[in-house]
């Protein structure tokens, strides 16, 4: 592609055209057969949380006190808790929080820990070397810990639920938009631009924000597993959302306390958070492994 | 450095207990409890259920309870043979008795160590329970078996203040004064057990006190193990990990735990009760029809079936029933309708939102979870705000929360839950707050008088009255009384009935026995 | 390489410093007031102010972070606020306990994951390679606490093979390894996944490297030059990934924990968060801090003793 026979400036001329990678990974990930699975479990759990309010049998929070610990079948599909509430119905209800709680809490991750990554890498110097400093030690910590520490502290509910997930995973966000920048901003096109007289703010979110998108939006695919567990972690261990809004991993918490007698209390909820972590981590993979340059090699 | 050398001089404590511990050939009793780790084993701060259990095996009071009861008038001599009391009832005298051993060789209980324990119980830096001896005067030493304690004013009951309970156990006070900060974990009693160890997370280990003044203990050692989940609890009792277990105050476990073979399970006194406490000096409560309306849509019946039979029974009153004094009262029947149309009277035709704070326990969380719900049919939504216990503790004494779910057993007198709930020197926010969170002061008047009066029928028609003007008042919604529940082996005997204890868990006595 | 090691610590004391005045600070600015745990609901507030000046919480916030800081230095962390006992002697009694649970799931983890993540990278693209990758992908997703429960379901419930209460009796080998089981194993998953991955893409990666391809052409042996020269060169990754796992295992462990009954930092932790127990949380953040470091460094430096080119002075 050359300059004169493009009307675009210069600069845009030989940014390399980043949509056209991303679809090929698409398109790669697509003929893979565990992306897809993974794809499926994940679009029905999706569907399920979605139309939790018109496919749940029952409201999730109404309790039953006659109908308590109820095994599964006749008007409880999957049985009753202690409270003699709905467990599919609370199930479903219930991927709404873990969907959201984890999308949301990686949104922001992304977009702060993309942004720190980015203008640290551009900016340079002591900067750099400072921020990164900072994110190691926010790396260094186990992220369960860490969430449990700020939950903990700042009391659970669903806000800071979303924060203290964030905050574990910003770090790996800066880390990998930083890397990219490092070698974008030594670049022709780059360069390019700064001779033009281009702002900073332009280069970045015009020249060094679409080439870095592929690989921060495969990390958060991972991530999004990673805080699905967190948050299912966090719940179990009691620091979740407030009652008596349904989350899987407080199900599971109060369903261990009653494993004696009614199994299903526990492993339900369980089985489920195993279904949306294992099918977001396939899709991760398979889009990792379409991305990955290393691999693409092989 | 200074941390290894504590840890060390520790270890040091623990092994010089061990030696000072004769062997013992008695059997060993595993009790679980639903628990992280004991707190601080200085009978003085156990406060904890935890605490208040183990503390009770360790070191006895002036006078007791007869062991497996919590009746005022069934108080026994324990350290104490006999006693006397002036006419006006302000001066006690107390005789003890003679050739009682502390634990670890710590030499013979005498009226020294009585009066350094009651004076160090009765002062608020070195005890939890120093507001129990607010009417004290003097506590004196009159010769080496004799103390002389004079009160300021009548109290209800002293001896409830000096029984094996809270404030009254008896300390060593060589012991205290030689280990300093280091008796909370290596404390000395005169009870039928003494501490051998404490392995954190895991146990507190006793050992027979073979000098127990009533007799050595027939079991060997006692092994208190901290195990936090019912479940694993539970399954551990019946693999036959353990002897005796906590037990959870719900009919589904106490059904299934009878069926388990060779199995009691004991289920005593004292009840808790629990109380929706509402704050008549702030929106919406401060309106007595809203807080009708909150009592209407309470229904007391569906939350004693959801607790179970066996265990709950309805609240009567603001004061739980059997507390001398208690006096049954009329409460304000569960009528949803009745309940929106005071609402709507009150300015609140859509319903209510209270934001309340409540704590994170698991029982209490519960509790609440089906409160919440009751209320809800009749159009007042409840926003839990859940916090960890300790933030829930520190927030309601703030006056953050406008309803407060509080759950309590206390020493069983009318006077003591009348003054800690219900008088307004007991109001939270203020210099001298204890529990009162709805603010009501209006029978102040008649605790204040009964306290003081020393005509039995007098008193009860007082308490009587004050309970009535309470209740009226709607300054809080009584719910349900929950008893304690324990398991055992049926070869467990306790070497009594075991109807109630005011340690909150069965009393190990030199008596008690593995068969 | 003492000197390394001594460096490394060294290099991490700003770190260390970090965390510790960020959670000083944290968990003094949010609610909850452990004179409250302490003195039960009856305590007035008299006696709760008692208290509070007592165990010197009401000396002003600098003069507490000095002498904290102080004390941290020489090893003195104080006594936990609510059991009254040091903090050493607290967490050391529990200590063996997580860490035994650590090394066994990473024993585990790199016992069953490098082998097969071997043999996966061999029978590339065939039924064991695909096996290995889905299995893989499950371990990777199974939070500690849905397996534990599981494990516990099938191993102590319905089989009685393992006890249901974890806390062992660290003088007994046989006790303490019985009780080890299951914990380990069900902690191990995640990490004998997450190696099986990496030994298999580093296998692959490495085995593609021309000199492998020139030994293999010289006539050197296949096993010889899988197991010494692709093995050698695939362990960098699996070393980083090892290091990096531990601080994820240590977090982990709390879940573990709890589903187990056993003692360990992780209950500690979730009891002092409870509590309040300030004394007690910076304690354990200067360990867990410490361990992390140590982790690091130690990965660090079996870096420079696999691989040459990494100097270790």
């Amino acid at each position: 592609m050359s300059a004169a026979s493009d009307s675009r400036t210069p600069a845009e001329a030989v940014a390399p055209p980043p949509p056209a990678a991303w679809k090929r990974a698409l398109a790669k990930a697509r003929s893979n057969p565990t992306t897809m699975v993974g794809a499926l479990i994940c679009l029905a759990i999706l569907l399920g949380a979605v139309l939790a309010p018109w496919i749940a049998p029952h409201d999730p929070a109404e309790q039953n006190i006659l109908d308590r610990l109820l095994p599964p079948g006749g008007d409880y599909p999957l049985g009753t808790d202690q409270f003699g509430r709905d467990i599919l119905s609370r199930l479903l209800w219930g991927a709404r929080i873990s969907l959201s709680v984890s999308l949301s809490a990686i949104a922001i991750a992304m977009v702060i820990g993309g942004a720190i990554g980015m203008v640290s890498g551009y900016i340079g110097g002591r900067f750099d070397l400072i921020t990164m400093q900072v994110m190691d030690v926010l790396l260094s910590f186990p992220s369960l810990i860490l969430g449990l520490i700020v939950v903990a502290l700042l009391g659970p509910d669903l806000v800071n639920l979303i924060v203290a997930i964030a905050l574990t995973a910003i770090a790996p966000f800066a880390r990998i938009a930083r890397a990219p920048t490092l070698a974008l901003k030594e670049r022709a096109f780059v360069e390019a631009g700064r001779a033009l007289g281009f702002s900073h703010t332009r280069i970045l979110f015009r020249h060094i924000l679409p080439n870095i998108t592929s690989e921060v939006m495969v990390m958060a695919t991972l991530w999004l597993a990673t805080a699905v567990r967190v948050e299912a972690s966090l719940s179990f261990i009691g620091l979740g959302v407030k009652p008596p809004t349904p989350t899987w991993g407080g199900m599971t918490r109060d369903g261990f306390e009653n494993i004696l007698d009614s199994a299903w209390l526990a492993t339900l909820p369980g089985l489920a958070i195993l279904l949306l972590v294992l099918g977001l981590n396939m899709v991760g993979d398979g889009l990792r492994d379409a991305t990955d340059p290393k691999l693409r090699n092989e | 450095m200074k941390g290894l050398r504590a840890a060390l001089l520790g270890t040091a404590f623990a092994v010089a207990a061990t030696a000072a511990a004769q062997a013992q050939s008695g059997p060993t009793l595993r009790v679980g409890m639903a628990a992280q780790d004991v707190g601080r084993l200085d009978p003085h701060f156990a406060v904890s259920t935890i605490d208040r259990v183990v503390v009770a095996w360790m070191f006895s009071g002036l006078v007791r309870f007869k062991p497996g009861s919590i009746d005022p008038s069934e108080i026994e001599p324990d350290l104490a043979e006999r006693w006397e009391t002036s006419a006006d009832g302000r001066t006690w005298t107390f005789h003890l008795r003679r050739g009682v051993q502390f634990h670890g060789g710590f030499g013979e209980l005498t009226a020294e160590d009585v009066v350094f324990s009651l004076r160090k119980s009765g002062t608020a830096a070195s005890s939890a329970f120093a507001a129990d001896f607010r009417a004290f005067q003097t506590v004196e030493a009159v010769d080496s078996h004799t103390v002389r304690i004079v009160l300021r004013e009548n109290v209800p009951s002293l001896l409830g203040i000096l029984t094996n309970y809270s404030g009254g156990f008896i300390v060593s006070r060589r012991a205290v004064e030689q280990r300093g900060a280091d008796f909370v974990r290596a404390p000395i009693g005169t009870g039928p057990f003494a501490l051998d160890r404490v392995t954190p997370n895991q146990s507190a280990e006793l050992v027979a006190h073979a000098q127990y003044f009533r007799g050595t203990p027939q079991l060997g050692r006692v092994s208190y193990r901290f195990i936090p989940s019912d479940a694993s609890r539970d399954l551990a009792f019946q693999n036959r990990e353990l002897d005796v277990n906590y037990g959870r105050a719900d009919q589904t476990w106490i059904n299934r735990t009878r069926q388990v073979p060779n199995t009691v399970v004991d289920v005593f006194e004292p009840g808790e009760l629990a109380i929706l406490n509402l704050n008549t000096r702030q929106p919406p409560f401060n309106d007595i029809r809203v807080r009708q309306a909150l009592a209407h849509a309470v229904n007391r019946a569906e939350l004693v079936r959801f607790r179970g039979q066996d265990v709950a029974r309805e609240g009567q009153s603001v004061v739980p029933r059997g507390y001398l004094g208690f006096a049954q009262q009329p409460l304000l029947p569960p009528d949803t309708n009745r309940a929106r149309q005071l609402l709507a009277e009150a300015g609140h035709p859509n319903g209510l939102t209270v934001r309340v704070i409540h704590t994170q326990l698991p029982e209490m969380l519960t509790m609440m979870q089906v409160i919440q719900q009751q209320l809800r049919r009749s159009g007042i939504t409840l926003d839990l705000q859940v916090v960890e216990h300790a933030t829930f503790h520190q927030q309601i004494r703030q006056d953050l929360s406008p309803l407060v779910y509080y759950s309590a057993a206390r020493f069983p007198v009318a006077d003591i839950y009348l003054t800690q709930f219900w008088h307004g020197r007991s109001r939270v926010q203020t210099p001298t707050a204890v529990t009162n969170f709805s603010h009501c002061d209006q029978a102040d008047a008649q605790i204040d008088a009964a306290r003081v009066s020393t005509n039995v029928e007098e008193q009860k028609r007082l308490w009587a009255e004050a309970q009535q003007i309470l209740v009226q008042n709607v300054c809080g919604v009584p719910l349900i009384e929950t008893l304690l529940v324990f398991a055992r082996r049926d070869n467990v005997d306790y070497g009594y009935q075991l109807r109630g204890s005011m340690s909150l868990g069965p009393v190990i006595t030199e008596q008690t026995r593995i068969r | 390489m003492v000197f390394f090691f001594v460096r490394r610590l060294l290099a991490a004391v700003p770190t260390l410093l970090a965390v510790l005045t960020l959670v000083f600070v944290i968990v003094r600015i949010v609610p909850g007031d452990p004179a409250l745990v302490i003195l039960g609901d009856q305590a007035t507030p008299e006696a709760a102010a008692a208290l509070r000046a007592r165990l010197g919480l009401d000396r002003p916030l600098w003069e507490q972070y000095l002498s904290f800081l102080g004390n941290a230095l020489t090893g003195d962390f104080g006594n936990s606020l609510v059991t009254g006992r040091p903090i050493l002697a607290e967490v050391g009694a529990v200590l063996p306990h997580t860490i035994d649970l650590t090394v066994a799931a990473m024993l585990f983890g790199v016992i069953i994951g490098v082998p097969v993540g071997i043999w996966a990278a061999l029978h590339r693209n065939r039924a064991i390679d695909v096996a290995a990758r889905i299995l893989s992908l499950f371990g990777l997703s199974f939070p500690v606490f849905v397996s534990g429960i599981f494990a516990l379901l099938l191993f102590s419930l319905h089989w009685r093979l393992f006890p249901v209460i974890g806390s062992a009796n660290l003088d007994d080998p046989a006790d303490r390894l019985h009780k080890l089981v299951l914990p380990a194993v069900t902690l191990g998953l995640v990490m004998a996944a997450y190696i099986t991955r990496v030994t298999r893409s580093a296998m692959l990666a490495s085995l593609s490297e021309d000199y492998i391809r020139t030994a293999r052409a010289k006539g050197v042996p296949w096993r010889r030059v899988v197991w010494v020269h692709g093995l050698r060169n695939a362990s960098l990754p699996i070393v980083t990934v090892v290091g990096l796992y531990v601080g994820i295992l240590l977090g982990n462990s709390v879940l573990t924990e709890i589903v187990f009954n056993r003692p360990g930092l992780g209950k500690i932790i979730v009891g002092a968060l409870n509590q309040r127990d300030y004394t007690m949380l910076q304690g354990l953040m200067v360990i867990y801090c410490f361990l992390i470091v140590v982790v690091n460094a130690v990965t660090d430096l079996l870096y420079g003793v696999l691989d040459p080119r990494v100097q270790a002075t």
